[in-house]
């Protein structure tokens, strides 16, 4: 079994389209983590500005200023500290825009009037009981929001790359396998292992080069500190929970693979089902994504199960929004089982199709 | 050692591929010839497990071939009309993936897939991508992989299309080295190939076996049918076409040698040859009606032979 999972892994690997496909991946999670980084900007809202690698180290030193669970003293501090100076800042901009993605703006988002003074709202007021820990989050923040985006080009490689595994076969060698003693056993057992193994390796590899950047550009600050105390800039705003960015990008890269593994399944399942891996190839990626072409409302109830399937495993932060609780539990809770559910599901429908096939 | 069909029959909608075919195989080499459609390929895939039947059975050694399940497999090498191939792995790694799924110990099966490509004259190109073969090479390729388990059963199907005459003369030797306490299914278009190393010949026609016999049986009738007829070479495209004529032989002096089948002398000057395969293939598949049919002679036809035209 161990070797036919390794000749399986090497007939997906070898494919040209596959290494062309994980290239791209590979270079486009560089590329677009590189560009955000050096994209930024940060406004110390004293003498200081800068792009980039300059950026972040502004940032990283205001929020060190502040750094800590916060209290309503730091708020006042901060209220003082960042409070608008109409000389020097521009005349009727938004603080919040001023400072982009630093402490200031996430300051100002929740503790400012419109002219920029404090609201008059404590701590309390704005997170409840919740114990915040404040720092520099952007940098994880941008990456977590990145590897959403990546995520989606993950599932389309997986899908690009599972899409030939049966159906590949059914070009001629099919009637080598079949007549062999493993053909209808063991062959689709190790066809399925070998493309969830691939669709594990793949995701491994693009988290790890993600998270990899992430500690390359941004260091280790700002882990255990709450998102809550974002910008106005991220899609994690909708997560309504006191987590850290740790156990953020922990779920979120659970999520990852959990998609990407149950997505490989249903390719494979397609896959055994059609004449040819284009075919394969256009139903798997109609699939994966008709939950978003179809675009069912968060409010409507079906979207409660709809938002289960593994395209907004990607897109997790659906997922994590407060609209998506029954009864104390997150349906994001439910997206783990339903996942290994599909994923068994489809494994076994394509083994048995893959046993039935030509027999008729 | 015994491998039987049973009634079996196998339909395509209103077409019926195989019908109701009764055929016991044993030791040796079997060559299977018929037409395109005459359902060679079916009962081939049928044999292999490829395809169920719709009604009859196979038997081995007594037993139902879908009850054996992956026994029967490990029984049976298999080479089909056109197979396909991974480009990007190299023909020894082709062969090993082939052997894992045939069952075959690691060790055994480098041994082996050394050995089958030595026999097969692929030997240096062992660790080239398939992608870089020619269609011959594939072929050879083909034929190791049908080989690779030690099959009792090897089906073959055109294992000779694409291999040049030295290969084709490689491929004869090697099956008859191979067939001995084996049952080897040869099918082929290819008649000579049969004819030098089959045992017992199966001509198909519409899903029946119609001719059945080592190759002495089977041409045992077409004894004293088959004439050679000198005509001069203007004439001989159209008596080839109003006579049952194998074949056409046209000589640098101006005079056709035509192979004709007929019960009697077909024109003056036809001479008498002992019959071949292909004589007999021709019988059964050159015409709609086969051999059945009245098979004209010269007077018949209209045409006359002109003065002179003799065989050399």
């Amino acid at each position: 079994m161990k070797r036919l999972i390794q000749f399986e892994l090497r007939k997906l690997f070898s494919r040209r389209l596959t290494q062309a496909a994980i290239l791209v991946l590979l270079l486009f999670s560089l590329l677009s983590n590189l560009s955000l980084y050096q994209g930024r900007y940060a406004y110390d809202g004293d003498s200081q500005e800068g792009w980039g690698r300059k950026a972040v180290e502004i940032d990283k030193a205001v929020a060190k200023k502040y750094e800590g669970i916060l209290t309503d003293k730091t708020v006042a501090r901060m209220m003082e500290d960042f409070k608008i100076d109409e000389e020097k800042d521009l005349r009727g901009a938004n603080a919040i825009y001023v400072y982009e993605n630093a402490t200031q703006s996430a300051a100002f988002l929740r503790f400012a009037a419109s002219d920029g003074s404090w609201n008059g709202k404590s701590v309390f007021e704005v997170f409840g009981q919740e114990k915040i820990k404040i720092g520099f989050i952007d940098g994880w923040m941008s990456v977590s929001q990145n590897l959403i985006r990546i995520s989606l080009l993950l599932a389309v490689v997986v899908i690009l790359m599972t899409a030939p595994v049966y159906c590949g076969e059914y070009a001629g060698v099919d009637a080598l396998i079949f007549t062999s003693r493993y053909g209808r056993t063991l062959c689709p057992a190790a066809k399925a292992a070998a493309g969830l193994l691939a669709a594990f390796t793949v995701t491994a590899g693009t988290v790890l080069l993600n998270l990899g950047l992430g500690f390359c550009l941004y260091g280790t600050e700002g882990l255990d500190c709450s998102i809550l105390f974002h910008t106005v800039e991220y899609a994690e705003r909708g997560v309504p929970f006191n987590l850290t960015c740790r156990t953020l990008l922990a779920y979120q890269v659970l999520l990852a693979f959990t998609g990407t593994v149950s997505t490989a399944a249903v390719t494979l399942f397609v896959s055994v089902l059609s004449k040819n891996p284009l075919t394969a190839l256009a139903i798997s990626g109609g699939l994966y994504f008709l939950p978003i072409v179809v675009s069912v409302a968060e409010s409507h109830p079906l979207f409660r199960y709809v938002v289960l399937l593994p395209v907004y495993h990607a897109q997790f932060c659906s997922l994590m929004s407060v609209e998506q609780m029954k009864n104390g539990l997150l349906y994001a809770m439910w997206a783990l089982p339903f996942a290994v559910l599909l994923t068994l599901a489809c494994t076994g429908l394509s083994l048995s199709g893959w046993r039935r096939h030509g027999l008729f | 050692m015994e491998l039987q069909t049973i009634g079996l029959t196998k339909k395509f909608g209103p077409k019926t591929a195989v019908d109701h075919l009764d055929i016991t195989l044993t030791g040796g080499v079997y060559g299977l010839l018929g037409a395109n459609g005459a359902g060679k390929t079916t009962l081939m895939r049928l044999l292999g497990g490829l395809m169920t039947p719709t009604s009859g059975k196979i038997v081995w050694n007594g037993r139902n071939i879908r009850q054996l399940g992956e026994h029967y497999s490990q029984l049976l090498g298999y080479l089909p009309q056109q197979f396909g191939y991974y480009p990007e792995f190299t023909a020894l790694d082709f062969l090993l993936y082939l052997a894992a799924l045939k069952g075959l110990e690691e060790g055994v099966a480098r041994k082996r897939c050394r050995e089958l490509l030595e026999a097969v004259g692929l030997s240096r190109e062992s660790r080239h991508k398939i992608k870089t073969f020619s269609g011959g090479m594939k072929q050879r390729l083909g034929i190791a992989q049908a080989m690779l388990n030690g099959p009792r059963i090897l089906i073959l199907d055109e294992p000779t299309a694409g291999l040049d005459p030295r290969e084709r003369v490689r491929f004869r030797s090697l099956i008859s080295a191979f067939a001995r306490e084996r049952i080897v299914i040869l099918s082929t278009h290819i008649v000579s190939d049969v004819e030098v190393i089959a045992d017992q010949i199966l001509m198909m026609k519409g899903g029946q076996i119609v001719e059945c016999g080592s190759l002495g049986q089977v041409l045992e009738k077409m004894q004293g049918r088959v004439w050679e007829c000198p005509a001069p070479a203007g004439q001989a495209q159209e008596l080839a076409a109003a006579l049952h004529t194998g074949s056409l032989r046209n000589t640098p002096d101006g005079i056709a040698a035509l192979r004709v089948i007929a019960d009697a002398s077909p024109m003056p000057g036809a001479v008498r040859v002992p019959p071949n395969l292909e004589d007999l293939y021709l019988c059964y598949f050159n015409t709609d009606g086969g051999h059945s049919e009245p098979i004209p002679r010269l007077e018949q036809t209209g045409l006359r032979e002109k003065k002179g035209a003799r065989m050399r």
